[in-house]
């Protein structure tokens, strides 16, 4: 099978996912208690007037037009924002409605917050790869000595600290302390990065830059620390499994100097299952940074979702809950194409 | 070293010894094997599962893995340019053209892979990596010798100059990959060599796309990169139909015989050896019990294992109403539990008091280059002197 036919089959099959998704959270708004209409009206509010908002809401509608009324929303809307998007122009609400807090297009605030939340999944998974793979190799490959106990007992303790405990430690430590790192928050993100790069403000950039490292530094290590500890296991064993194999003996046979028989061969087929991990991992990183973007105050989209949980702002928590769905079926597309570009044996099929 | 060796020999090995430390103990696997390799002749080592063939292959070029570790002994390779690079550094590893690998440099060893000695294995499948094409596979093990005799300092590194950010900036940047295109074109005329059809379409496949056969093919292919010497074949065929197994045996003595080069075939299959070999050698328990020509051994054996071995094939012309197997089982190896007899008495139907002393290897009486762990090499069974059960506390084969 080709790529281009792969990728139609996966995107089509993303869509029944991203559907299904859709349901399940339309679901959830019905069973869950708490009406809307409570949290834009005070209490004592004049029933007529409470019947006028529940209408305007459509809240009184039989279920199946509102679940209707929400899915083609959602169809309707996604492919204008696309259209826009190509034309240049604001891309729109994406039918996803507007929050019931502020009034404002959910899909605004998401799009606000969603660079925030990639951001910081990316640097995790890039800090957990740049850390874990190299840790896992000299591991495995001095099985039994100091250096292989050193990077296990790392695992094993970064496997089971909790991130809430470990940010609130760091912050303690670093910032307060030491006051290396910033506390909280997000003094600049990449898109104001690129926008005084566009300008021109080549020195305002590199600094805003530095910034966004510093301050991303202590939410990114919270974030990958359990990330790191998984890929340097996985390593490790995925490592010495292959190691132990007759194609290794092989290639000491033939001739090989060590180091092409470590990493042209055994790292390269070590790293094929754990392209998966990371895919399947940076996915999750997207919807379950929700804790470590509380602890550091990050407007990212954990933030958005939990403020919303709290005020019973069903548009923002559906929107949300449909972005991150989004984002985990998009990273495993590219995982898969990934994984079957890296190993020859699994075809496009 | 004992000057008594054949001259034309490429290798003579002496007493070497390999040990496993596993968990159940300390294991002998190889115990004080020696045999020799002549130019241009296929020398067999035979013997049943776990008797330590395949161990002293690998213990000869170097590639016992943790736990194992070869112990003791000697490996004398011929190599007058060795020999006289090492004469003066350490006269100790040098004996006139032949050098004692064994005390010299790792770096050295595994340069000696590939031009001096290489080896195919049992299964074809495991013995390629199986993301990479057979083509690429072979032209690593080309473009190592082309590397070292561009470079023959840095051949001996442990790197060879290609350290981790090296290759993973050839494996990112396009077209800087290890091997280069004389490599890859010289892999496609080895695949052609060795009789696989369309060479340079299967060059670009992977190993899975192969047939087994094929596969062992183009691992004979990729043995023979480097133009080795000596090329050890453990189990070459078990793994394939029978069909396969005698074209593969065939290519091997074509091979054997355009190239003069010498070959070691490790085998448990008798009728292999008969039809290959022009010496061979009897492992059983980690020992060569015997050794000599093809015809010594197979005509006149003298050590009882080996009379049992060869009692066990079936004659067609001579279709016995039984066969006779050996009584009992190969002991485990495990350093505690190996006797200080013969480690064939338990088993062997002419068992001596003299047996209970082990055996030191003995030259057959009034045969050249045929010799025997077994005190019946140079004497004769003594009915009155037999070992009853009773020498045995608690033997397996009761």
């Amino acid at each position: 099978m080709s790529l281009a036919r792969f990728l139609i089959k996966r995107l089509l099959q993303g869509v029944f996912v991203v559907w299904g998704v859709i349901t399940i959270v339309f679901g959830l708004r019905v069973i869950a208690p708490g009406d809307p209409a409570n949290v834009l009206l005070p209490p004592d509010v004049n029933p007529e007037v409470r019947q006028q908002v529940v209408a305007d809401l459509g809240l009184n509608e039989p279920l199946y037009v509102q679940y209707w009324d929400f899915v083609t929303g959602i169809a309707a809307g996604v492919p204008e924002g696309l259209y826009n998007i190509v034309m240049g122009q604001p891309v729109g609400g994406l039918g996803l409605g507007t929050s019931l807090t502020t009034g404002t297009s959910v899909a605004s605030r998401v799009g606000r917050s969603l660079p925030a939340t990639l951001e910081l999944a990316i640097m995790a998974t890039v800090v957990a790869i740049i850390i874990a793979i190299p840790l896992g190799v000299v591991s495995a490959t001095n099985r039994h000595s100091g250096p292989d106990y050193g990077a296990t007992l790392f695992s094993l303790a970064g496997i089971s600290t909790p991130n809430f405990w470990l940010g609130v430690m760091l912050i303690i430590v670093l910032s307060v302390q030491f006051n290396l790192f910033p506390t909280s928050q997000r003094a600049i993100g990449v898109p104001g990065i690129f926008d005084l790069l566009l300008a021109g403000q080549l020195e305002a950039a590199g600094d805003g830059f530095l910034t966004w490292l510093w301050y991303i530094t202590l939410p990114a290590i919270t974030l990958g620390t359990y990330f790191t500890a998984l890929i340097t296991r996985l390593t490790r064993s995925g490592m010495l499994d292959e190691l132990g194999k007759t194609y290794v003996r092989a290639s000491r046979a033939k001739g090989l100097p060590e180091s092409l028989v470590r990493y042209k061969h055994v790292l390269r087929n070590t790293l094929i299952p754990i392209i998966t991990v990371v895919g399947l991992q940076l996915g999750t990183l997207v919807g379950g940074a929700v804790i470590t973007e509380f602890v550091f105050d990050w407007p990212g989209l954990g933030q958005v979702l939990i403020n919303s949980i709290n005020s019973r702002d069903w548009p923002m928590v559906q929107g949300s809950l449909i972005v991150i769905s989004v984002g985990f079926v998009v990273v495993n597309i590219v995982v898969d194409t990934l994984y079957t570009l890296v190993n020859p044996r699994v075809g496009f099929d | 070293m004992s000057h008594t060796g054949h001259r034309d020999d490429l290798l003579r090995v002496e007493d070497l010894t390999t040990r496993f430390y596993t968990e159940e103990g300390q294991v002998n696997a190889v115990e004080s094997v020696s045999f020799d390799v002549r130019d241009n002749e296929i020398l067999g080592i035979v013997g049943e599962s776990g008797s330590g063939k395949s161990v002293t292959a690998l213990s000869a070029i170097d590639l016992v893995d943790s736990p194992g570790e070869v112990t003791g002994g000697e490996v004398w390779l011929r190599d007058a340019e060795l020999a006289e690079e090492f004469r003066g550094e350490s006269p100790d590893a040098v004996d006139g053209d032949f050098v004692d690998l064994r005390q010299l440099p790792k770096g050295v060893r595994r340069s000696l892979r590939g031009p001096k000695f290489s080896m195919i294995f049992q299964d074809p499948m495991s013995s390629f990596n199986p993301s990479l094409t057979v083509g690429e596979q072979i032209a690593e093990a080309v473009e190592v010798q082309r590397r070292a005799s561009a470079n023959p300092r840095s051949t001996r590194s442990r790197t060879q100059g290609y350290g981790l950010g090296k290759l993973l900036f050839d494996s990112v940047v396009p077209g800087r990959e290890y091997t280069s295109d004389e490599s890859r074109e010289r892999a496609v005329e080895l695949l052609d060599q060795v009789g696989i059809p369309d060479p340079v379409e299967r060059a670009e496949e992977y190993p899975h796309q192969f047939s087994g056969g094929m596969l062992q093919r183009a691992m004979v292919a990729q043995a023979l990169a480097g133009e080795p010497d000596v090329l050890f074949a453990d189990e070459p065929t078990t793994a394939l139909d029978v069909t396969i197994q005698a074209q593969i045996l065939d290519l091997l003595r074509d091979i054997q015989q355009d190239r003069g080069m010498s070959v070691v075939l490790i085998t448990h299959d008798l009728g292999v050896i008969a039809r290959m070999c022009d010496r061979v050698g009897v492992m059983y328990a980690g020992e060569i019990v015997e050794r000599g020509s093809l015809e010594a051994v197979f005509d006149e054996p003298t050590h009882p294992y080996t009379q049992g071995l060869l009692g066990s094939i079936p004659d067609v012309d001579d279709p016995a109403p039984r066969l006779e197997p050996i009584e009992g089982n190969v002991p485990n190896l495990i350093d505690s539990e190996m006797p200080d007899r013969c480690y064939f008495a338990d088993r062997c139907p002419k068992a001596m008091e003299s047996c209970l002393e082990h055996p030191e290897e003995r030259a057959v009486e009034g045969e050249q280059g045929h010799t025997a762990r077994c005190v019946l090499a140079d004497g004769e069974y003594d009915p009155e002197r037999a070992l009853d059960e009773s020498h045995f506390e608690g033997g397996d084969g009761e």
